[in-house]
């Protein structure tokens, strides 16, 4: 989806101009003028709500100066991953979305360890004399994960075409301590990029800030009415 | 000596002995502040420290730490990046596990079959011999074993 402004008969409003200030221009009480940098991500309704939580979190300036410096093609995605994480940082204080980060890493560790017990025992089924029987699962309990232990997004290419999966990376931080094969963060699900048209990423961080909710609505930032697949 | 915060140096402000910064950004470390400051604002972070207990903020200033450069380094995705690169991990590790199990239950089925096949050829076998053994008494004592 590509960031639009309003295309409805300026009822939303999500556009400077006649049609009434944005949601975020509304929330911070002040004009919303043609080309305002929030106007076509924020409508007047709903818009002022995930504001809010952007603004406490990030700050207005924080998000136009980060806006400003990315194309306009994919400005909605990054809305929407900043909405994400100002609802998630409200939500949980201390961890904001790192807690569902440490959630997932837990989540493929538990995989893997499954994966390769199973594995083994394949492959002594394999083998050709009876083998003596495989020991008992023994899934040892990971250590705690640490911040360190967590993927970065280093080298993450700006380029989110599905060419670059599964190429190696070099990971700046120390990460996946736990796990015996490196995680490559450029092993993307999906494309964050709006001019591919619907990209997994994009998707996902709909999808994760609709699950959050808004405070009022449980929709997720919201240009206008005529945008899909956005509010629910 | 007193030596300002990392915070305090990046703001070039004087670092009070109760600055809510100093405990989370030691001089040493600059780009610390230096990215958590980009994305969020010194601003917001000190309200943010100040509304939560001392015991939590350490693991607060981590956790913005490694989410401000999650967008420092990916400034469309950010966090979500990671999320989806988990996510993608999660599915195939799944899809790798039911292969397996698969795999492996393929291979069990077909060790029974081929057991299921030798016991029945071992008492084909064995009644064939024992048939042999009993022809001498004539054939009225010879019984069918069904097999030629």
């Amino acid at each position: 989806m590509s960031a639009t402004p309003s295309s409805s008969g300026g009822g939303s409003g999500s556009s400077g101009g006649g049609g009434g200030p944005c949601g975020a221009c509304k929330f911070l009480r002040r004009k919303c003028v043609l080309g305002c940098i929030f106007a076509p991500y924020f409508d007047s309704e709903q818009g002022a709500a995930h504001f809010a939580a952007v603004h406490k979190v990030f700050g207005a300036s924080n998000v136009s100066k980060l806006l400003l410096h990315i194309p306009v093609q994919k400005r909605l995605d990054a809305v929407v991953t900043i909405c994400y994480e100002a609802q998630a940082r409200l939500r949980d204080p201390v961890y904001g979305c790192v807690a569902h980060i440490f959630a997932l890493q837990q989540q493929v560790v538990n995989l893997q360890a499954e994966l390769s017990y199973l594995q083994a025992h394949l492959a002594t089924l394999e083998l050709p004399s009876p083998p003596p029987p495989p020991p008992p699962p023994t899934l040892v309990t990971p250590p705690p994960l640490s911040i360190s232990d967590l993927p970065s997004a280093t080298s993450v290419p700006t380029t989110y075409d599905l060419s670059s999966l599964f190429e190696p990376i070099v990971q700046v931080q120390p990460s996946w301590a736990m796990q015996q094969r490196q995680m490559d963060p450029r092993q993307y699900g999906g494309s964050c990029s709006t001019s591919t048209g619907s990209g997994d990423l994009q998707a996902l961080a709909r999808e994760l800030v609709h699950r959050q909710g808004s405070p009022q609505h449980g929709s997720a930032p919201c240009a206008d009415a005529s945008s899909p697949s956005m509010s629910k | 000596m007193n030596t300002r915060c990392a915070a305090c140096k990046y703001l070039r402000r004087r670092c009070p002995s109760d600055c809510i910064f100093s405990p989370y950004f030691p001089p040493h470390d600059p780009q610390r502040f230096a990215s958590i400051h980009r994305i969020y604002g010194a601003s917001n972070v000190a309200r943010m420290l100040q509304q939560l207990p001392v015991n939590q903020r350490a693991a607060t200033v981590d956790c913005l730490y490694y989410e401000a450069q999650c967008r420092v380094q990916d400034p469309v995705c950010g966090c979500v990046g990671v999320i989806s690169l988990l996510y993608q991990e999660i599915h195939n590790a799944e899809t790798k596990l039911a292969k397996t199990k698969a795999q492996i239950a393929l291979f069990v089925d077909s060790n029974s079959a081929r057991e299921d096949f030798e016991v029945e050829s071992d008492l084909n076998v064995l009644l064939h011999e024992e048939g042999n053994e009993f022809a001498h008494l004539g054939p009225s004592n010879q019984v069918s074993f069904g097999f030629t």
